[in-house]
């Protein structure tokens, strides 16, 4: 897939990104996957890794189970409506030419941010990710799945650099 | 036989624990994306750029960084707010 600028200022603070049909195709289908990692299990190391523990030290299991009474619903209830949003979003995609482009608010655009670190923490975790990039074999099962995360992996950089 | 000798007490020491901070720790892994760290921390702790990128660069190198600091409660607080943005950060107080 094309690698220019996918992210680019438009009116009003808004920011508007510009996707190939496939794309926009797989972007509707993370929130699905999501909900059912948050919904998952808690021995799940990419929900784990969604919602670590605060204290490192193991000893510190009462103040532990307090702040994730505390925060853990909150939490969740943010990354859900992101998920929300950026579903919301993704339904007002307009076509331009060859493309589908969309016009996000500063809050659509911080939910695009989380959605998309959230699912490469899922798919990162599941593949076993290092900061070494691999080579796959195209038959290799996890082809696809790596391939998806390097789309994302520059699609959230992309976004990133059109924040800062 | 010794007649007992009087102890005398030791002042007890006025130490109050809450004299040092927690303290925030981020840790590296290999997903987050450099420059979303550094606008993490921009964003969330009002950090210059140049102060944001030397955490970034220090977590990435040194495997982890300490981001802020304070009492407990605002480290708890601030510990939420960066698992909310999928860092991988923790609380400890040093002793």
């Amino acid at each position: 897939m094309p690698k220019w600028k996918r992210f680019r200022p438009g009116p009003d603070d808004t920011l508007v990104v510009s996707l190939a049909e496939e794309e926009l195709g797989l972007l509707r289908s993370l929130p699905a996957q999501l909900t059912e990692v948050f919904a998952g299990a808690d021995d799940d190391p990419a929900r784990a890794r969604l919602f670590p523990r605060a204290y490192l030290d193991p000893t510190a299991e009462s103040e532990e189970a307090e702040w994730q009474a505390l925060v853990h619903p909150s939490l969740l209830r943010e990354r859900l409506d992101a998920l929300e949003l950026i579903t919301a979003t993704l339904g007002r995609a307009e076509p331009v030419g060859d493309w589908w482009q969309i016009g996000l608010t500063p809050d659509e655009a911080q939910a695009w941010l989380g959605v998309l670190n959230d699912t490469r923490l899922v798919l990162g975790t599941r593949l076993g990710v290092t900061e070494e990039e691999r080579e796959l074999d195209p038959a290799d099962p996890e082809a696809g799945g790596y391939a998806l995360y390097q789309w994302l992996t520059w699609l959230q950089g992309d976004l990133v650099d059109a924040l800062l | 036989m010794t007649a007992p000798v009087e102890v005398q007490e030791p002042a007890i020491e006025e130490v109050t624990v809450t004299d040092k901070p927690w303290i925030v720790i981020v840790w590296n892994d290999p997903v987050n994306l450099m420059n979303y760290v550094v606008y993490v921390f921009q964003k969330l702790f009002g950090y210059s750029r140049k102060k944001a990128t030397r955490l970034m660069r220090q977590v990435h190198e040194e495997g982890r960084a300490i981001v802020s600091d304070g009492t407990i409660e605002k480290c708890e607080a601030d510990v939420a707010r960066l698992h909310a943005h999928g860092l991988w950060a923790t609380m400890e107080h040093p002793s």
